[in-house]
């Protein structure tokens, strides 16, 4: 087998917190952070994908300027992919198919109290900035706080999925831990194959319209689609 | 994908299933034509690794065409009965249709890519192929388990995505290009190369991501509710293809982990991971109640048991992994395919409310008391050979008291599954009679029991005689990652 070996020049220029573009992507980072926050703060459908949506449009940002730092055309498609079907799609749809369409208002059923849980989140964002040591990052790519700002949000997604019950919320829980997925990955190997990028959107999507479809279903028969109530398989 | 576009036109079940019996059993012959010419040890290698076959690819491509043509022969009889009671709405037996083509192709191109993303992406693809299977009986119980499904899946396979990307960096200092790092051939050629302390975390994150979709404890949650709401052909593919394919990935970063970091920190994880499965397997297995949820709970301890044979290691135990997925496959195949006529015929997945089948129904009732003797690994069956390779693995390379535990375990299975199958095979008749034979004509009869006893009848040659061809494929599969 030959491998065409080609000079190291491939791998890109790195992305220090002091340049323009790495500043940029430590604030998305941030912003993105405050979204998951905002979701973990509040209890009512509509806010819940309004936040995620502008942590969407905040992430497809995010890419344009790796998008722009790395001249990739791949990364431009997908920037907008993000922008219109993450930040503006997904939300639609879920409000559209979802929210209103069954009339759900304010989200009862936590397991945890808001505050609570937002001090959990805290412990969580500490948390990552101390798991993720600089050490664990072979090559000084990334500008400094986007790999341990995309590990909390990644947590915080998933502490939502943990607190809230509702399957909305668990849905939106998953789509914030995508979100941190993504954003770790175009800052820290944003040389990834694109068909490889191109896929893991198409899957998202082919998620999202098949949970849109389960939770519909569970709601039109549970009135109130909350997991408490899905608790006749338990062993 | 046939019956895929053949439900475009009709969504009638009987057409579709002969469609479906038919490109079932094409994909076998392909499946089997490309373990020939790649069983001797060629790789083919194209598209810059975008599709990549070696032997142990093939070994995979087989046993789970093998089982897709088993569960299309299932599904057929099954979709038809299911049809003919009006249990099944036009438009579920086409989405059926549809959907179990989709699933059975993911995962086979799962087998045919070297590319460790496009693999992380067919991979997720088949995960959501199948809940829709799982919840499509539209019933509160099945959409709550595919809620449970797709939720919890999808959650663990982002987990997984997690760590192929940190198997992307740990390979950042290596030459070549961006897509190299991601192909597998590549990275295993420079594994020496990869970054140590990258590479740990990323086969960590692989094994639990790709471990929630083989159901390894505890990450296991979702797998006996969704095997047992899905229509039993569906969970037959859940089982004995699905977590197989987990598994496959898991095997991939084993052997790059393997390369860098030696065998211990590898073997270490499965080991613990394997034995927590077989444990829990064990336990619920005791507790019957409904007899899908069983034979699912068997599936939770076999994969166990697969990673168990993956930590023992060296050439018996891949050999013991190899063979047992095979044999797994088959034997779990033919379980779930006898629970579906159960279902049909007596209404219930209740074990203590199956009575006398032996009488009822001769032939299922016989290949479920058969089945779960062999499921249950004992001889002359496919899965006692595998199981006893295992144990020897595992006396030649660890410790007494792992192998002694891991018997124990296996004769609290053995006990409980054959002592529950017996009570629902022996015993009087119910009575009060039941209602209908499970299938109604004689040709969906004989559709439903040609898998039944294909499948034992293959289990029985297995567990007498290994084919010279299938032992060189297994042994140029262990070549191939080791």
């Amino acid at each position: 087998m030959i491998w065409v070996s080609i000079p190291t020049s491939v791998v890109f220029e790195s992305l220090s917190a002091s340049s323009p573009e790495g500043v940029l992507l430590d604030i998305a980072a941030v912003v993105m952070l405050l979204c998951a926050f905002a979701c973990l703060g509040s209890k009512l459908f509509d806010r819940y994908v309004i936040y995620y949506g502008a942590q969407s449009i905040v992430l497809s940002f995010a890419a344009a300027v790796v998008a722009v730092h790395e001249g990739d055309a791949g990364l431009w498609v997908l920037a907008g992919l993000t922008f219109v079907v993450k930040g503006i799609g997904i939300p639609y749809g879920t409000r559209h198919f979802l929210i209103d369409r069954f009339e759900l208002g304010r989200d009862v059923s936590l397991s945890t109290g808001l505050s609570t849980s937002l001090i959990f989140g805290a412990f969580l964002t500490a948390f990552a900035f101390l798991a993720i040591r600089s050490d664990t990052v072979p090559n000084a790519l990334v500008a400094q706080a986007v790999v341990p700002i995309s590990t909390a949000v990644i947590l915080l997604g998933a502490l939502c999925m943990v607190v809230r019950r509702h399957t909305i919320a668990q849905l939106i829980g998953w789509l914030i831990i995508e979100n941190g997925v993504f954003l770790g990955a175009i800052a820290t190997v944003a040389t990834f194959p694109f068909i490889v990028e191109a896929g893991v959107f198409l899957d998202l999507v082919a998620a999202v319209l098949i949970m849109i479809a389960f939770v519909s279903g569970l709601a039109r028969q549970l009135a109130e689609a909350s997991a408490p109530e899905l608790r006749q398989l338990t062993e | 994908m046939a019956p895929a576009l053949a439900s475009a036109f009709t969504a009638r079940a009987r057409p579709l299933g002969t469609v479906a019996v038919i490109s079932g059993l094409a994909t076998l012959a392909v499946a089997v034509a490309i373990a020939v010419r790649v069983g001797g040890g060629h790789r083919v290698h194209a598209l810059s690794g975008f599709l990549y076959l070696d032997p142990l690819s093939a070994f995979f491509l087989v046993t789970i065409a093998l089982v897709v043509a088993l569960a299309s022969a299932g599904s057929a009889a099954y979709l038809r009965a299911e049809e003919q009671r009006g249990d099944l709405r036009p438009l579920q037996v086409r989405l059926y249709f549809i959907f179990f083509a989709v699933f059975a192709a993911m995962m086979l191109a799962s087998f045919e890519t070297g590319n460790l993303g496009l693999l992380w992406v067919l991979i997720e693809a088949s995960t959501l192929a199948s809940c829709v299977l799982v919840g499509l009986e539209g019933k509160p119980l099945s959409l709550e388990a595919a809620w449970k499904y797709i939720i919890i899946s999808s959650f663990g396979v982002t987990i997984a995505l997690v760590g192929t990307l940190f198997l992307y960096f740990a390979a950042s200092g290596l030459s070549g290009s961006p897509t190299d790092h991601l192909t597998w051939a590549f990275l295993f050629a420079h594994a020496r190369g990869l970054s140590a302390q990258s590479l740990r975390l990323a086969f960590l994150l692989a094994l639990i991501g790709y471990g929630t979709k083989v159901g390894l404890a505890p990450m296991h949650t979702w797998l006996p509710d969704a095997h047992s709401e899905a229509p039993s052909p569906a969970s037959a593919m859940l089982s004995a293809a699905l977590l197989n394919t987990g598994m496959y990935a898991i095997i991939r970063f084993q052997a790059l982990t393997r390369a860098e970091l030696g065998t211990h920190y590898a073997a270490r994880i499965l080991l613990i991971f394997g034995f927590a499965s077989v444990t829990v397997g064990a336990l619920f297995i005791v507790l019957r109640g409904n007899y899908k949820r069983l034979f699912a709970y068997s599936s939770v301890e076999h994969m166990g048991i697969i990673a168990i044979a993956l930590g023992f290691g060296g050439v018996l135990g891949f050999y013991g992994a190899l063979l047992h997925t095979l044999t797994h496959a088959i034997g779990k195949a033919v379980l779930f395919l006898t629970s579906g006529d159960l279902v049909l015929r007596y209404r219930t997945r209740l074990v203590d409310e199956v009575r006398g089948a032996l009488s009822v129904t001769p032939l299922t009732g016989a290949v479920l008391l058969l089945g779960a003797l062999a499921v249950a690994g004992s001889p002359p069956f496919g899965l006692f050979l595998s199981e006893f390779t295992i144990v020897r693995a595992g006396l030649q390379r660890s410790s007494v008291v792992l192998v002694a535990a891991l018997l124990v375990l296996l004769g609290v299975v053995f006990v409980a599954l054959v002592g529950a199958a017996a009570g629902m095979a022996l015993g009087p008749s119910p009575d009060r009679p039941t209602a209908e034979p499970a299938y109604a004509e004689r040709s969906g009869r004989l559709l439903a029991a040609a898998p039944l006893v294909a499948g034992l009848g293959l289990l029985l040659v297995l567990g007498l005689w290994i084919p010279g061809g299938l032992n060189q494929l297994i042994m140029n599969s262990i070549h191939a990652i080791s």
